[in-house]
């Protein structure tokens, strides 16, 4: 164990820094939840592919610099620590690029991850249907084979950023006749294409950030399958632990909300209840244990290891994290925390986060399913 | 930058928890407890075989001379095993504490081959552990940590751990080794590690026992109410873990914000070790209310390591001054500050 950065590591975390400093935007971007705001954040997607930052562990020839993971540790810190926009294209570069980069053809990594990381596409995903949540595999969805294309009828829903992104992917039953987690593929599909209705959904804070599909005898190539006909469960899966494990919520977006809670609490000192000043130490300690905890897997991976069911403790622990980070500065707000506006005009981060935060626990696998992956798969408990 | 142990930390780890597996059982915890005297010379000398008395002590004086990192690790297997024995206070504590001092290497030698055992005192206890069976004693005065041989004071008082030994504190006396503050950081990091070696023994129980014993028809450990309860200590425990791992190294690099991640960690393990303490006596139902149980040894010991070294008002007070009164660098960018 050596916790000191290494010189070029250094130097990295300067050139990250310095980038950042030239080129966040200075005002925060409307929400990626509404078209405009959309826009502003595919806007700032290509502006960091420019800089060739869209995805900087990935290999150089699919846009990335084949950085490894202490790298991109260092890089989001840096992201966040300037206050840059969220990722609009986070189903893209963090769930469907590792699962395409493990499971796809070269002819797929060329055709779908250059474009991903140039922020040239963006992605929605598209999992859950209407019976089918936290149950995916009831999934229902179909996809027949009609020589080189598949002809895909059936209804998704909850999918993040279909309302504007330009492609999805989600699990299809390819053949009509399998139940549960057999007959189903891993499909990616135009969201553009003939046949594919958007239903825009409100989301709790009002804005359309996910969306209904409906498909209409959508026909799409063959080629657009990962992996084999029929082994989709198993692809998914292992988007999943993509999802919960290490690289969607990288630690430091729970640092720099510690120190902005840390900052509101000093504000408020004078006024707030003996108990949110434990609150406040409570998350600067768990952003803290989750980075250690993160250095800590991504150096188990370099080193060769691996991260099984372990994601599912990741997952609990960084989604209530944070709904207690945003839950403590709302109480600290008190009768200001229910304003949309705070300090003249500026749009209340800390409620627009709390809102937010309320789906850590439930999305990307809810927090029930990860107790029993951790029950039954670490603890061997029966099922 | 590199966040893992090596193949050797892991190698060791688990031969000290199989060894202590195979002799420190809970028969003879069971037998310990039965004893008036709650110690026993032949458990001692087993410990001593093992070499683990010398673990931290430098190979010029016997010892193996590893780390804290190290000490955290095999700490965590003495909680694991509920060992009784003054072992981590003399091995884990005074054996890195007298090292760094200089000058001591007949008292490190003698330590090293277990004839020695330190006591250590700190006004931060009303009581000091062990005092009657320790040759020598850590004491403090006007913040300086005095080393003495240990004399007369034994009056014992009554731990709700019966393998624990208290006694009330003596006059300080003796030679200026160090800080009181050095001696109080290291004490908490290594009860800290003791505490989810403590927790993790009380999961591996509860998961047993929810395994084999049947309700309805079935093994409780089916129903998703005792599922979700066991995961959830799973964890706070793992995630104390790399921050115990992280203290260890900020205090053998003596960095200035050491005594921070050292309260960090026994904040972390305590409340996970409690919460699991609260899950396996629930995971047990009345039988984990009986004394017949081995399940209450480690659940006392949860309660007693999580007061002792600096209780949570200690701990959040001194996390209070770094982070709220802004004396240490926080946010992204800040993970190894």
């Amino acid at each position: 164990m050596d916790l000191a950065y290494t010189p070029e590591q250094q130097d990295f975390r300067a050139e990250v820094r310095a980038w950042m400093e030239a080129n966040v935007p200075k005002e925060p971007l409307v929400t990626l939840e509404r078209e405009d705001g959309y826009h502003q954040h595919v806007e700032w997607e290509r502006k960091l592919a420019s800089g060739n930052w869209g995805m900087v562990t990935w290999p150089e020839a699919y846009g990335g610099r084949g950085l490894d993971l202490i790298q991109w540790l260092i890089f989001e810190e840096e992201y966040y620590r300037a206050g840059a926009p969220l990722r609009v294209n986070q189903n893209g570069i963090f769930l469907l690029g590792p699962t395409v980069m493990e499971f796809g053809t070269d002819e797929q990594k060329a055709r779908f991850l250059t474009p991903m990381a140039k922020g040239e596409v963006i992605w929605a995903q598209a999992w859950s249907e209407p019976n089918a949540g936290s149950d995916m595999a009831a999934i229902t969805s179909k996809a027949i084979r009609d020589g080189d294309h598949y002809v895909i009828s059936g209804q998704k829903t909850w999918s993040s950023r279909a309302s504007f992104a330009d492609w999805g992917f989600g699990l299809f039953r390819t053949d009509p006749e399998s139940k549960r987690h057999k007959g189903l593929s891993f499909i990616l599909f135009d969201l553009n294409a003939p046949g594919v209705t958007r239903r825009p959904i409100r989301q709790l804070h009002g804005d359309p950030g996910f969306a209904e599909l409906f498909f209409d005898e959508v026909r799409v190539p063959v080629a657009n399958r990962i992996a084999g006909e029929g082994e989709g469960w198993n692809v998914a899966m292992a988007t999943a632990g993509f999802e919960r494990g290490l690289m969607l919520r990288s630690p430091a977006r729970f640092q720099a909300t510690a120190e902005r809670l840390v900052k509101l609490f000093r504000q408020h000192e004078a006024k707030a209840a003996p108990a949110a000043r434990e609150q406040v130490m409570q998350a600067w300690m768990d952003a803290q244990a989750y980075a250690y905890n993160t250095y800590a897997v991504a150096s188990k991976i370099m080193a060769g290891g691996h991260i099984g069911a372990e994601a599912s403790l990741n997952k609990i622990f960084w989604s209530e994290l944070d709904r207690a980070a945003h839950r403590t500065a709302m109480q600290i707000l008190g009768a200001s925390a229910e304003l949309r506006h705070l300090n003249g005009g500026a749009l209340n981060a800390w409620l627009e986060g709390y809102i937010f935060s309320l789906s850590g626990p439930i999305y990307a696998g809810s927090n029930e399913i990860q107790r029993n992956i951790i029950a039954e798969r670490l603890l061997g408990l029966p099922r | 930058m590199d966040f893992s142990i090596t193949e050797d930390q892991a190698t060791l780890t688990q031969g000290v928890r199989d060894y202590l597996a195979g002799v420190h059982t809970p028969e003879v915890l069971r037998a310990l407890d039965a004893s008036d005297s709650r110690r026993s010379p032949d458990v001692w000398q087993g410990l001593v075989e093992m070499g683990l008395p010398g673990l931290l002590v430098p190979d010029a004086e016997g010892g193996l001379g590893l780390s804290l990192l190290d000490a955290v690790l095999i700490a965590a297997e003495f909680g694991r095993a509920g060992v009784a024995e003054p072992l981590a206070d003399t091995a884990l504590v005074a054996a890195p504490l007298l090292a760094k001092a200089g000058g001591q290497e007949a008292l490190l030698a003698a330590m090293a081959a277990g004839e020695a055992k330190v006591a250590l005192q700190h006004p931060v206890n009303p009581w000091v552990a062990d005092l009657d069976g320790a040759s020598h004693i850590l004491s403090v005065e006007d913040g300086a940590l005095l080393l003495a041989e240990r004399s007369g004071g034994a009056e014992l008082i009554d731990s709700v751990d019966p393998l624990r030994r208290l006694y009330a504190p003596v006059a300080a006396a003796g030679t200026a080794v160090g800080s009181a503050d050095a001696l109080l950081d290291h004490a908490a990091l290594i009860a800290a590690a003791q505490l989810v070696g403590v927790a993790d023994a009380m999961l591996e129980q509860a998961t047993d026992y929810a395994k084999n014993r049947s309700q309805f028809g079935q093994p409780i450990g089916s129903f998703q109410a005792v599922k979700h309860h066991l995961a959830t200590a799973v964890v706070k425990i793992e995630f104390a873990k790399p921050v115990i791992q992280r203290a260890a190294i900020a205090l053998q690099e003596n960095a200035a914000s050491a005594p921070v991640h050292v309260s960090h960690a026994k904040l972390a393990a305590a409340d996970a070790a409690w919460a699991m303490s609260e899950t396996a006596i629930q995971a047990h139902g009345a039988m984990g209310y009986t004394y017949e149980v081995d399940l209450h040894f480690w659940m006392k010991r949860a309660w007693a390591l999580a007061g002792a070294w600096g209780d949570r008002a200690f701990h959040l007070a001194r996390i209070d001054a770094a982070v709220i009164g802004g004396a240490l660098p926080i946010g992204p960018g800040h993970s190894f500050a």
